[in-house]
């Protein structure tokens, strides 16, 4: 994967631009190589790039004057959150300014009448939940990275996670973000109210990847933790039934908090890694939440049982909070747990209609064997996001590349099959040159119109997001080498 | 009158208003087009024929249709199989007496959330995906036909509440949801707006996933007194009556369960259909309800989605007025019914500050560069 070509120029003048930003941010420029060596790269680890400078803005009017700088002295940016994207979203540029957002992590105001938490955008998500828990609220989209990643990473990703099936992704708990445009002006979109009055430039900003402006402050709802929840273990002989099931629940109008699906590869593997207690021999697992109010709960776990006992599977109800914690805590090693098995995986992540799947499964296993290469299935069944992981050793001639085109693939056949590509990762460099696969020229030219809208210069990570002429179309993914991921101490799904 | 009728009659449609440089109004049902800013006698584009529900999957909880479609048949179709769109689309054909019929392209395209907006959100939550027609003539696609999608900028957000000012909608993919089999309604009543509004934040704020919270004063509701607040659940049989106890036990006593749903009406504004003077929808944050609605001062109010919108009736001259109640909340004072010297003076919203009013017009231009559709509508 490329990246435009670097601007010489700019390398150039590297010492006048740091001494510019330590005008702006007397302490929060880092320009030496071993500090800006923590910020080359984020969880794309097979993707490495030292930015020109690295700066730590501690304030919105901060933000403004290094954006109005880049602008005047045309240096590309680069926001980072904390750094956990999966697609290269925060991959850095030797000719770019990368602003980093974590020393703005100050909840602004916890606001329970109007069930809304007004933060910094470098608060982790996970501190969300955590500053309101003990009143029984959480913040619900729940990204596997949840206790690294922060909310602005969130806005400019739009993340998803485990319980998007019934309660959306970040962009559907959102009401308000303050918005520094490239020129540096500051922009409020939305609010308590989470009214706008004109276009909703609020959802077209999130999941933007960082191409369209800066976070700087963001107001998310808060709700009311459930008072029940009950989690299921449904184990089948064949993959094709378990699709079903996904496809029966749903039509039967339960909406599970979270459904969750693991191939026998995947499931023998996490077994064997921390034991979560799974059914052995089963060619497919879901695991079911749901959550609510009792009866509610009652009538789903009832409904649920019956549909998968129609579906030749047999289901077990985890029989305390320790075991429910269990059983997910197998899921969330699933990553950890593949690298046992090989020296090196990557994870893909698409979306499907959910009818497809059995399809979809199918012919991924002629590509699996048309490539030579292992791989299991573990994905967030309810919503049809289906995360691949792809093992291989990059140690073998040519694996690694046998590995990417088997990925790119994949997501073809996602597209294929009406989906996308990507359901909750986002873009950013990963998928890239696949997004012509997805959209007409018409399509991504609109939605260069809107880039441009925000951004007239192309300063805003460039080379992320959309294909460029002069890429070559090589993909990269999640690379693991050794069983070690980028932060290996995050669950990852 | 033109008329198109499928995708490639609007691309030639779009195409020769382009060459002429000559805007004209998109009209689907023709239910809205009496909300924003008046547009000065232009051509129509009358796209009705581009009606009709194309593909609905109940399995995959999703439903494409043309945008022409009417709400009425969606409801239906959807009913059949016991689902419902995950917006509750509110009808304004009534209170703006208009003849015509609300399509789903018109209520997502003015943002009309109806009551249960508390419970899925608005119709920016669930257009999943579109294609439409932009400004230079060419077909495009936002978005996609799967529930959860990432993929390059979200378009279909953008779509919503724009008013027809971005592109010519050609087909739109919603997401939809279970319909719950059986709902409440529950009154607390003879309380003042601070009591009442503060009781439906109680509910707004607990597990019961409420499906309409609503305040309505004395004069909007027999048997009312001084005001009732009206609370919608909704669920299957025993977890109905669980949600029911539950709220008992959050309100104490004095709630009673009443027989008929008044939130179909509260959405579609009828309770201000023979009510005199423009007809105002003020969003703001819920806890500041009780507060803005004794500032507005107006003879005819409710609040609905908990207090996050105060619906009022108020003489013309009052619209300053409203407009600055609205702002120092923070919030927003949508002209909903208005005459068009009103709308002219006032238009839909408060003028926006202007870094963000230009980036707005930057935003309609990226889609619109001649201005063509609507102009000057939003």
């Amino acid at each position: 994967m490329l990246l435009p070509p670097t601007d010489s120029k700019i390398v150039a003048r590297r010492a006048e631009i740091v001494a510019a930003l330590k005008d702006i941010v007397p302490d929060g420029v880092v320009a030496d190589p071993s500090g800006l060596a923590t910020f080359d790269s984020d969880a794309l680890s097979a993707y490495h790039q030292m930015p020109l400078v690295c700066v730590l803005p501690s304030n919105r009017e901060q933000v403004s004057a290094i954006l109005k700088f880049a602008q005047a002295e045309g240096v590309p940016i680069v926001p980072r959150g904390a750094g956990t994207s999966l697609s290269g979203g925060a991959l850095p540029r030797e000719d770019g300014i990368l602003i980093g957002m974590g020393r703005m992590k100050r909840i602004i105001e916890i606001d329970y009448e109007n069930g809304c938490v007004v933060v910094e955008p470098g608060v982790t998500n996970l501190n969300i939940t955590k500053a309101v828990e003990a009143n029984g609220f959480y913040y619900a989209p729940d990204p596997s990275s949840q206790i690294a990643c922060t909310i602005g990473g969130n806005v400019a990703e739009n993340s998803g996670g485990l319980h998007c099936l019934k309660y959306g992704l970040t962009t559907n708990n959102l009401l308000g973000v303050t918005f520094v445009l490239p020129g540096g002006e500051i922009v409020t979109l939305g609010g308590k109210s989470g009214a706008q009055g004109g276009l909703d430039l609020l959802g077209l900003v999130t999941g933007s990847e960082g191409l369209l402006g800066v976070v700087v402050e963001v107001v998310v709802k808060i709700l009311r933790k459930a008072p029940v929840t009950r989690t299921l273990l449904a184990s089948f002989d064949s993959v094709p039934a378990a699709g079903a099931c996904v496809a029966a629940i749903i039509a039967d109008g339960v909406v599970p908090a979270a459904m969750e699906f693991m191939d026998r590869r995947a499931a023998e593997a996490i077994e064997s890694y921390n034991q979560p207690g799974y059914p052995s021999g089963a060619e497919a697992i879901l695991i079911i939440d749901a959550d609510g109010v009792q009866a509610d709960v009652s009538h789903a776990v009832s409904r649920v049982t019956d549909i998968v006992a129609k579906c030749g599977g047999k289901t077990v109800e985890a029989t305390d909070e320790k075991q429910r914690a269990r059983i997910w805590s197998g899921r969330k090693a699933a990553f950890a747990a593949m690298g046992k098995l090989a020296p090196d995986m990557i994870c893909m992540d698409g979306t499907i209609p959910r009818h497809a799947l059995p399809q979809v499964l199918e012919d991924m296993a002629k590509l699996s064997d048309q490539y030579g290469l292992g791989f299991c299935n573990v994905f967030h069944a309810g919503d049809g996001n289906l995360h691949p992981l792809i093992i291989f050793d990059t140690m073998k001639e040519g694996e690694f590349e046998r590995a990417e085109a088997f990925g790119a693939d994949i997501l073809r056949l996602c597209v294929k099959a009406g989906g996308v590509l990507s359901g909750e990762h986002g873009i950013g460099i990963e998928k890239r040159d696949l997004m012509t696969d997805q959209f007409t020229p018409e399509d991504l030219a609109q939605q260069g119109r809107v880039k441009c809208a925000f951004d007239a210069r192309g300063l805003f990570n460039p080379g992320k997001v959309f294909p460029t002429l002069s890429a070559c179309v090589e993909q990269g993914h999640i690379h693991v080498h050794g069983a070690q991921l980028p932060h290996p101490h995050l669950p990852r799904y | 009158m033109n008329k198109a009728g499928n995708l490639s009659q609007v691309m030639d449609f779009v195409r020769a208003a382009r060459a002429d440089k000559a805007p004209f109004e998109i009209v689907a049902g023709g239910t809205r087009r009496t909300v924003g800013k008046p547009l000065a006698d232009l051509p129509l584009l009358d796209i009705s024929g581009l009606s009709g529900i194309l593909k609905y999957e109940p399995e995959e909880l999703i439903l494409t249709a043309a945008p022409a479609t009417p709400l009425a048949e969606i409801i239906t179709v959807l009913g059949e199989k016991n689902q419902r769109l995950g917006f509750d689309p509110a009808d304004w054909s009534g209170l703006l007496k208009s003849n015509g019929v609300a399509t789903l392209a018109g209520a997502a395209s003015s943002d009309a959330s109806g009551s249960g907006k508390l419970r899925h959100g608005g119709p920016r939550d669930s257009l999943l995906g579109f294609q439409a027609v932009n400004g230079l003539g060419e077909s495009f696609r936002g978005g996609s036909k799967v529930v959860k999608n990432v993929t390059g900028f979200d378009l279909p957000k953008l779509m919503c509440g724009a008013y027809g000012t971005l592109s010519v909608l050609t087909e739109m993919t919603f997401r939809v949801y279970p319909k719950p089999q059986n709902a409440a309604v529950l009154c607390l009543s003879d309380v003042t707006p601070e009591i009442g509004f503060a009781a439906l934040r109680k509910i707004a704020l607990s597990a019961l996933e409420p499906a309409g919270l609503a305040y309505l004063p004395a004069g909007m509701m027999a048997d009312a007194g001084q005001g009732a607040a009206l609370i919608k659940l909704e669920g299957a049989r025993q977890p109905l009556e669980e949600k029911i106890a539950m709220a008992h036990g959050l309100l104490g006593g004095g709630v009673q369960r009443i027989e008929s749903d008044p939130f179909p009406a509260i959405g579609c504004g009828e309770k201000f259909v023979d009510l005199p003077g423009d007809v105002w929808r003020v969003m703001i944050a819920p806890s500041d309800a009780p507060r803005v609605a004794k500032e507005l001062n107006a003879p005819h109010w409710l609040g609905d989605w908990a207090g996050g919108v105060i619906w009022l009736a108020a003489a013309p001259s009052q619209a300053a007025h409203i407009r600055k109640v609205a702002a120092a909340a923070k919030g927003q004072a949508m002209l909903l019914r208005a005459s068009t010297e009103n709308r002219a003076l006032h238009g839909l919203y408060a003028a926006q500050p202007p870094a963000l009013a230009a980036l707005n017009r930057a935003v309609k231009a990226a889609f619109d560069p001649l201005s063509l559709f609507n102009p000057g509508r939003l």
